[in-house]
């Protein structure tokens, strides 16, 4: 089950991969500026990157740090990082394909770990950030940041459908108590969660990941058939571009 | 997968990731070398991601060895492919 969900994610992104790359909403923001500034704060000699896509973390850690691994299960998109990388002039980043549950790093590997938009892809979250842990030293900042669930079941529910049909290897958005339990439980000390909110355009959010039209149908048919209380909540408009509830999780290594 | 698996299997002596002859400098030209043989700064990172043991580089054959895994994981583009559905069985003979 766990290679088929893996091959799913692989043959999902890679054709996609440049549109990650040049996708605006991946491409900017104020978790990546976070991101960017505590990697300057740290001067890290190894970074990870957990689940790179289209590599912006990774090219925002790289000028702060010695090494950068940009890891992801999508052959494709490495080879987009690898390349766009070098055209960035940025010769320190190492691309790895890996499953995060097992990551092919020694133990203490990384003084700085990040994952940015990855984790609701991860089949085991749990796994997944007890490797991180396993990979990173003691005292090594580790930021998360991901699309995350109000915790009502109402909104889940909607959200975890729409993602559902237009994305495949979607797995889950977890609520921002499960993040911190799960970090909590992997060694990773939350110090501090900033929340936010983030516009998707329709039609851009359903051309990047090229979304069969009968799966766009039903997202469409979802949201108009949906309450009052679910279009006011993720703030669904006209042409369906809507309010996504992102969080970033600031933590250390225990 | 088995993320608790990560024994003290290291063999006695085995410090670190065995370079094959084909290895690139560090000198080398870092596309080149990104788009062909893996990263050498990347090797002496790596460990098998099942035993956690150091791998072997074979540069001939564009893979890194796990002898306690008894895998052979591709390197495709100078990209380490380090899934273990992925890696070649190692024959009796190797």
């Amino acid at each position: 089950m766990t290679t088929t969900q893996n091959r799913l994610i692989d043959r999902q992104f890679g054709p996609m991969a440049a549109a990650y790359v040049e996708s605006r909403v991946h491409a900017a923001g104020a978790d990546l500026d976070l991101i960017a500034a505590r990697a300057a704060e740290v001067r890290p000699s190894v970074a990870l990157d957990l689940g790179t896509g289209g590599g912006h973390v990774a090219y925002a850690l790289a000028p702060h740090a010695g090494e950068v691994l940009a890891c992801d299960l999508s052959a494709g998109m490495l080879a987009t990082v690898a390349r766009t990388a070098a055209e960035k002039g940025l010769a320190n980043i190492r691309t790895v394909e890996a499953d995060v549950r097992a990551l092919g790093l020694d133990a203490a590997t990384a003084d700085f770990v990040a994952s940015r938009y990855s984790a609701h892809h991860w089949t085991d979250l749990a796994a997944g950030l007890r490797e991180a842990r396993r990979v990173a030293k003691a005292g090594a900042p580790a930021i998360f940041a991901d699309v995350v669930t109000s915790g009502v079941a109402l909104y889940d529910t909607h959200l975890q459908a729409v993602e559902l049909l237009r994305d495949p290897s979607h797995v889950r958005n977890r609520s921002i108590a499960e993040w911190t339990a799960l970090l909590r439980d992997a060694g990773f000390e939350t110090l501090a969660v900033r929340r936010d909110r983030l516009r998707l355009d329709f039609a851009t959010w359903i051309a990047r990941m090229g979304t069969p039209e009968a799966h766009v149908t039903a997202i469409r048919s979802l949201q108009e058939g949906a309450s009052a209380e679910v279009r006011r909540h993720f703030a669904i408009e006209p042409d369906g571009s809507f309010l996504l509830e992102t969080a970033v999780f600031e933590t250390v290594a225990d | 997968m088995t993320p608790g698996a990560d024994g003290p299997e290291a063999r006695p002596g085995e410090t670190g990731m065995t370079e094959g002859s084909g290895m690139t400098d560090g000198s080398a030209d870092e596309t080149k070398n990104r788009r062909g043989k893996v990263d050498p700064r990347l090797l002496e990172l790596l460990v098998c991601p099942l035993t956690k043991t150091t791998l072997s580089y074979d540069a001939g054959r564009q893979e890194l060895v796990s002898r306690s895994a008894r895998l052979a994981f591709p390197v495709r583009d100078g990209i380490p492919i380090m899934i273990p559905d992925e890696a070649r069985q190692l024959g009796e003979d190797e």
